[in-house]
């Protein structure tokens, strides 16, 4: 036995003399895997050194995980740096992990070792547990041992108080949580038993001698708790909903009428709360004013009734268990009036009531979950029969056309403060945009056709907008002159001048001209043909379109130098028409303005 | 019994039917909590000229539902003791002194402070107990010896430490009495409309007053003489000032007008903050750093010196006149249908009740 201690104990690589050392003591028939006798020979020999270990752990008042650790081991890289005990698990680890044993023997040690050890010690067996979670965890080595570690750790947290260990308790409960599959059946309450026995005592009769001030609201207070004790027995009887219901209401309006404010809200900061944990609060009714200051009392209780409300609406039961109407509604109030003292009740209430919401529907998938038989979460991958289905669907419509029309759409409403940038491109003025083409119209430039800016296709559209917008004149001449008619003639040089300002008088002469050629046509209708000829160089408007004409009549009054009589009286016999008139066209120009100024408040908006 | 005329009393029915609707339609000027470390016993003045008094342990027992809800038939309870202390309504009611020794004051619109011996009150059921003390407040005198109609006596405040207790007439004055000997020791004039409420501030001996005409002043009690005035008097569009209160310190002042309440730092002699609510504000209270306020309205509101409001519980007298705490921290509303809502200190309603009549 002490040779066998020796050699498994020995320092150095195990994978160098694990095997070996089996070898050497049970002779094996085959040479890496032992038999089902000689796995229970060895599994006997190595309980018996671990309770050797132990003992003599115990004995010299060591910590047994530390025991046997050997003071000068203070090479990091040495992974022997550790105690025996450890080395010792190790080794049967490693042995586990290639087949070369029983994959069970290593939770039948670590469940002796926790039987043997005290719970101080435990804590370090338990460390070591998390620490080879992942080895543990394997397929092979957990399908052996998963019943050996349920059993290891609901003893252990038998043994474990529930209100002094709740940090040991919730680390078994992590490791379980990770240990296991996540659809593992076992720990789940399949059909959903209360646990009635956790009753909440309070006090019935107002104590003696004492004025008791509020005995009422206390009793009220407490014997909610029964509810939420055992949230089915409010589905099964209308008239305990309707108590229930009531002594709610008393309760939230009490929390309403006396909101917590920020410092109290304070006092009881989380880390102090941390310190003085308790499973459940105290139900003396001289607390009961304390109690209702405690913020983290009150979303205790707040809590407890969202939890409530959840269960009322959870699918999964039978069809008369469901709440009615009536009760429906009544819930969504109450979940509202919850919610809302949640949220006011500090510190930071708006942030701990969306963590709530969040788990609360989470909870709620797990309920799905229950119902329909816990399910295994792994998911089959599912056959790609038809890919165009599943893209077509994914495909977002733009409601522009596409991504990119869209998002310039959108452009104005998404950069707010692109308005204010002073470095933001405005509409340039229609004298400075032309001034390039003004110069390469100079002969004496002599500019080639190639990089003349009137070929410029870009240019001479955007041009024309600039002009539509700030220069009808100018952009009237393009009808006859072409792009070089719209630039400003002050912009030209002088010998080109002349080209560009003859012309239009050119024009109202054809348009007279056009006048007696319609001559069958009203007088007016004939003024303002001209007129329209005038501006908008198209002589179809003869065909008395006469709101049309009038519009540009307008519009080319400000133009005209010397306006006929005849479209003096005119302007003057129809005067309120005309103001009309004028009103909707700047209505109308106004909205265009609008959307133009919006498109071009960026700086990047291409044009092109 | 139903449908069974035989024994029918008209007469009887016909009272009955008076009795409620009287019942319904008095208004509880003002409550005070007996000196006790327990709230327990408590008196109202109501505007039928009676004290009454009740204690809370009956109360409590007496109510079965706890809270309250709208619509729903208050209970009536019968009180601990009942005494017909004016002629027309009473509009005050106060404590003289801290123990068992304490006097019972108040006054009302016969225009006289009447004082009871609390012990011999609280300890007697019938209802003829003797006042032991009795002020009358003076009359005007007029040309041929015609005298002034009897002003009514809307507040009283004491001083225990001066043994003087001062009272806000109808004539725009506030008197202070000499406990000793009833009479009076000063007279403050200098309102020009009658007074509402007045508050002594024993630290500095002075005392505040409220009046219709939209002012409040803070006297000298040894000289007679007002040494500040709260408030404009030209306009004449100012709302009264309804109630004043005083914090613990005697250095905050809560003063109600119209729909506002104004906070004032006496010993700054700043307004602070004011705070205004939706209704019009019928009687201040500081509970610590804090002001309880009710109204024209079926609420009490609490805010803090600021102005914030920290919180409104719902009780039962559609419009309150009157807010008084108990040291303990429990509050009791009273106001219009002869409505008593009594707080907890926890914001719930412990019971409320309709007091019955003599």
């Amino acid at each position: 036995m002490d040779a066998f201690r020796d050699s498994i104990l020995q320092r150095g690589p195990i994978e160098s003399f694990a095997l070996k050392t089996v070898q050497d003591f049970i002779q094996p028939q085959r040479q890496t895997k032992l038999a089902q006798d000689e796995n229970q020979m060895l599994e006997n020999m190595l309980r018996t050194l671990l309770q050797q270990l132990v003992a003599s752990a115990a004995q010299s008042g060591e910590q047994i995980m530390q025991y046997g650790q050997l003071i000068d081991d203070d090479d990091d890289n040495n992974v022997h740096g550790h105690g025996q005990i450890p080395h010792l698990l190790d080794v049967v680890l490693y042995l586990c992990e290639k087949e070369h044993v029983e994959g069970g023997m290593i939770f039948q040690l670590l469940e002796d070792l926790t039987e043997m050890s005290t719970m101080k010690n435990c804590k370090d067996v338990f460390g070591y547990i998390e620490s080879k979670q992942d080895i543990l965890g394997k397929q092979e080595l957990f399908a052996r041992g998963k019943l050996v570690m349920l059993r290891t750790c609901n003893q252990l947290l038998r043994r474990l108080s529930k209100a002094n260990d709740v940090v040991f308790c919730g680390r078994i409960l992590m490791f379980l949580a990770h240990f296991f599959p996540l659809s593992e059946r076992s720990a789940v309450n399949i059909k959903g038993v209360f646990n009635t026995s956790n009753e909440t005592k309070y006090e019935k009769d107002p104590p003696k001698g004492r004025i008791s001030v509020d005995f009422n609201f206390y009793k009220t207070f407490w014997s909610l708790q029964e509810y939420f004790c055992n949230p089915a027995s409010l589905t099964t009887a209308s008239t305990k909903w309707q108590k229930f219901s009531s002594s709610l209401a008393v309760v939230l309006n009490t929390f309403d009428a006396q909101p917590l404010s920020e410092e109290e809200g304070e006092a009881n900061s989380l880390e102090e709360e941390a310190a003085t944990f308790n499973i459940k609060y105290l139900t003396s009714s001289k607390l009961m004013g304390l109690e209702l200051k405690d913020s983290s009392f009150r979303r205790h209780i707040l809590l407890q009734c969202l939890i409530l409300f959840d269960y009322l609406r959870a699918p999964g039961k039978n069809d008369k268990d469901l709440p009615s109407e009536t009760m429906k509604e009544e819930l969504k109030s109450c979940e509202d009036r919850v919610k809302k003292l949640l949220e006011i009740t500090p510190p930071k209430g708006k942030e701990f009531l969306r963590a709530v919401e969040h788990i609360l529907e989470r909870e709620k998938n797990w309920v799905w979950w229950k119902r329909d038989g816990c399910q295994p979460f792994e998911k089959q991958p599912i056959e790609n029969k038809s890919p165009n289905a599943g893209h077509k669907r994914r495909r977002q419509r733009w409601r522009l056309g596409n991504k990119e029309l869209s998002q310039l759409w959108r452009w104005a409403e998404q950069n707010p403060n692109a308005e204010k940038d002073s470095q933001r491109v405005k509409t340039p003025d229609i004298a400075d945009y032309w001034k390039p083409l003004a110069e390469d119209m100079d002969p004496s430039a002599g500019i080639e056709d190639a990089y003349h800016h009137k070929n410029n296709r870009v240019y001479c559209w955007k041009g024309l907008r600039f002009a539509a917008r700030q220069d009808l004149e100018g952009f009237s001449r393009f009808t006859d002159l072409g792009i070089e008619g719209v630039v400003p003639v002050e912009l030209l040089p002088p010998e080109v001048r002349s080209k560009y300002q003859a012309r239009p008088n050119e024009k109202a002469k054809r348009a007279k001209k056009d006048e007696t050629k319609g001559g069958s046509l009203e007088e007016e209708t004939k003024a303002v043909s001209a007129e329209g000829a005038l501006v908008g160089g198209s002589t179809s408007e003869a065909e008395g379109e006469v709101g049309r004409g009038e519009s540009e009549a307008m519009e080319s009054d400000a133009i005209a130098d010397t306006p006929t009589p005849e479209e003096q009286q005119r302007l003057g016999g129809s005067d309120t028409d005309n103001g009309q008139e004028a009103g909707q066209i700047e209505d109308t120009e106004t909205e265009e303005g609008g959307l133009m100024d919006t498109d071009l408040n960026h700086p990047p908006m291409p044009i092109s | 019994m139903y449908g069974d005329a035989t024994n029918w009393n008209e007469d009887e029915y016909r009272e009955s039917i008076l009795k409620e609707r009287e019942i319904q339609t008095r208004t509880v000027f003002r409550t005070a909590w007996a000196p006790n470390p327990n709230p327990d016993a408590f008196v109202v003045a109501s505007s039928d000229g009676t004290l009454a008094f009740h204690s809370m342990s009956s109360l409590v027992s007496q109510s079965a539902a706890f809270g309250y809800s709208k619509g729903e038939d208050f209970m009536v309870a019968a009180p601990e003791g009942v005494v017909r202390a004016h002629e027309g309504p009473a509009y005050d009611v106060k404590f003289y002194g801290e123990d068992e020794d304490a006097l019972l004051l108040s006054c009302g619109d016969d225009g006289r402070v009447r004082g009871w011996k609390w012990r011999d009150f609280a300890d007697s059921t019938e209802n003829l107990v003797k006042p032991l003390l009795e002020l009358t407040n003076p009359q005007h005198k007029g040309p041929w010896g015609a005298l002034s109609p009897m002003p009514e006596i809307n507040a009283i405040s004491v001083d225990p430490q001066s043994a003087s207790v001062y009272t806000a007439a109808g004539d725009s004055c506030a008197y202070c009495w000499d406990m000793e000997s009833g009479k009076i020791k000063m007279t403050f004039k200098g309102h020009s409309d009658y007074l509402h409420c007045l508050v002594s501030r024993s630290s500095a001996s002075q005392i505040l007053t409220g009046s219709e005409d939209g002012t409040a002043r803070i006297w000298d009690c040894k000289t007679g003489k007002c040494i500040k005035v709260i408030g404009s008097q030209e306009k004449k569009s100012r709302f009264r000032i309804s109630s004043i209160a005083l914090d613990e310190s005697e250095s905050w002042l809560a003063c109600g007008q119209g729909k506002n309440i104004a906070v004032w730092n006496l010993p700054a002699s700043e307004c602070v903050s004011t705070i205004s609510s939706p209704a019009h504000v019928q009687d201040v209270m500081f509970d610590e750093k804090q002001i309880l306020s009710v109204g024209a309205e079926p609420l009490l509101r609490r805010f803090d010196l600021n102005g914030a409001l920290l919180s409104q519980i719902h009780c039962a007298p559609s419009s309150a006149f009157s807010v008084s705490l108990h040291p303990a921290g429990v509050i009791a509303v009273g106001g219009y249908g002869g409505l008593v809502d009594v707080i907890s200190q926890f914001g719930s309603h412990l019971c409320t009740f309709r007091s019955s009549l003599l």
